[in-house]
């Protein structure tokens, strides 16, 4: 091989070696860094001002209390409350309390459910607290919540 | 990118009127976007799953916005009352606006 091509082989290669995070692959890494998402702050964007009722007497959770691994916590929520067309539950939402972001999920529910149930798996970052808000077509907010103690983190 | 999601009914003698559970998966990374890369420092920016929507017989019965705090490949139970013989419809979009859909058959016993 000539002396010549192959310096401009190995440029060649070094550009696309560059190149590489615009050429595959959508966004490899964020331009900024992200937003974190306190509890605090979720909660009174939920709750906007209203009062909350303490929902553990309808609600049975099934969390476990020290799970093997915090990157997968199996939630399941089963509410007893009336599915009627006039009297319902609207919405469910799981946080968590410690991680960066704390938003889990947001379920949007209709009379057609035939009874409030979810399940989810949540990942957490350190021990902290599962908190289960449910919400009625009335506005009428119901919370529970659950400590978990976590040995091994999941990146939160 | 190609989103992998399935969808299941957890039972399997239903009949009309019933409330069955239905479950789904989705194969798909929830990067907070705090987590760093070691050798260049930089963060992987904020990819997640981001709505799910169960329709069955035109109606929507589940809808589900996530967010990073779910685990990584989400799975879902949610019920809902059979009314009739007919489809459940899923719907998943990323944060990336990528789309796909799943069917599942809904077939009471009579």
């Amino acid at each position: 091989m000539e002396r010549r091509s192959f310096v401009k082989g190995t440029f060649a290669l070094a550009t696309i070696g560059l190149l590489n995070p615009i050429l595959f692959g959508h966004k490899l890494y964020a331009a900024e860094e992200a937003v974190e998402m306190p509890f605090k702050e979720l909660l009174d964007e939920y709750v906007s001002g209203k009062k909350t009722e303490d929902g553990s007497s309808i609600m049975t959770l099934n969390i476990p209390e020290a799970p093997e691994n915090g990157s997968v916590v199996p939630v399941e929520v089963t509410i007893n409350y009336p599915m009627n067309k006039d009297n319902y539950i609207a919405n469910i939402t799981v946080l968590t309390t410690k991680n960066k972001a704390n938003k889990a999920l947001s379920f949007d529910l209709t009379p057609a459910n035939g009874i409030a149930y979810l399940y989810v798996n949540v990942k957490m970052g350190q021990t902290q607290d599962v908190v289960i808000l449910a919400k009625t077509n009335k506005g009428k907010i119901f919370k529970a919540s659950q400590n978990v103690r976590v040995a091994l983190g999941g990146c939160g | 990118m190609e989103l992998r999601g399935t969808v299941k009914i957890l039972d399997q003698n239903y009949k009309v009127g019933d409330v069955v559970k239905a479950k789904i998966i989705v194969i798909h990374k929830m990067d907070t976007g705090f987590t760093k890369d070691k050798e260049s420092g930089k963060s992987f920016p904020r990819f997640y799953m981001k709505e799910i929507t169960a329709t069955y017989n035109g109606m929507i019965v589940a809808h589900f916005e996530l967010d990073v705090a779910t685990s990584t490949n989400p799975v879902i139970q949610f019920p809902f009352r059979v009314t009739d013989a007919g489809t459940l419809v899923v719907d998943f979009i990323n944060s990336e606006d990528d789309k796909a859909q799943k069917k599942v058959a809904i077939t009471p016993i009579s």
